[in-house]
């Protein structure tokens, strides 16, 4: 693929995320201080991301460099790390460690069991799927052999 | 506007991101180091730019944009989970740990230089 393209992918796909990320963040911004933005993000990003890989190989027949390309874009600049970092910082130096604690393991344990059970929904889904194209392939092949 | 220099800083984050694990696939190490490199490098940078950019505009564009942009949690997350689908929990475990020690201590030092 070439670079331009990947790079037209990258655009289209990181504009999309990175704006969605800010505009939420501005919207979820709560007078706790609990960041709940970037939490929102994460979690989302980190459920979405397995199943829309899955759906995109499967769905368009895409080469993995362009949907690494189309993913990498959109859900890795929905997602951050860094300001994660950030947040935890902020958190630390606050000294507000009830917020620090819960933000840690929502983000640590929750984004973890996210992906988890978006991959097994990937998984899931894409068993139905071939499933369903091998039986449409048996019913086009009966119908060739009866002819 | 701010929403532009957002995407715009995604853009080039998201890109050098793709690029570097694109390269990076050349050196076979059985480990997503190139993805705990680069939120480790960006969260120290997003530090570093919060310390030392006070210009609201630029900090949009160069923290929020492209450290936001370039770091990532989706990929983070995907890999440690096929890790595990893999059964290489210590494998999987370690690339937790260090990720998240590396990141946040990366930020600290980049907020104090």
């Amino acid at each position: 693929m070439s670079k331009i393209r990947t790079f037209f992918i990258i655009f289209i796909g990181a504009s999309i995320g990175g704006s969605m990320r800010y505009l939420i963040s501005l919207f979820l911004v709560s007078g706790s201080g609990f960041p709940w933005g970037t939490l929102f993000v994460n979690l989302t990003g980190a459920f979405f991301l397995p199943l829309l890989i899955h759906y995109l190989y499967d769905r368009y027949h895409l080469s993995a460099t362009t949907v690494l390309a189309l993913t990498t874009g959109l859900i890795g600049s929905y997602t951050t790390f860094s300001t994660m970092t950030a947040d935890t910082y902020y958190l630390f130096a606050s000294g507000n460690m009830k917020f620090l604690t819960l933000y840690l393991i929502a983000t640590m344990i929750g984004g973890f069991l996210f992906s988890l059970l978006g991959n097994y929904l990937a998984a899931i889904r894409a068993t139905f799927y071939y499933r369903h194209e091998r039986n449409q392939a048996n019913i086009e092949q009966k119908k060739d052999t009866d002819d | 506007m701010n929403v532009v220099l957002v995407a715009l800083g995604a853009t080039l984050g998201a890109y050098l991101r793709n690029e570097l694990t694109v390269a990076s696939r050349k050196v076979k190490l059985d480990f997503p180091w190139m993805t705990f490199l680069i939120n480790a490098v960006g969260a120290f940078l997003l530090g570093v730019v919060t310390a030392k950019i006070g210009n609201k505009a630029i900090l949009l564009f160069l923290g929020t944009g492209m450290c936001g942009g370039f770091t990532t949690f989706g990929t983070f997350n995907f890999e440690l989970s096929q890790l595990w689908f893999q059964h290489r929990y210590v494998r999987c475990f370690i690339y937790f740990c260090l990720s998240y020690i590396f990141g946040i201590l990366g930020f600290a030092l980049g907020i104090q230089l």
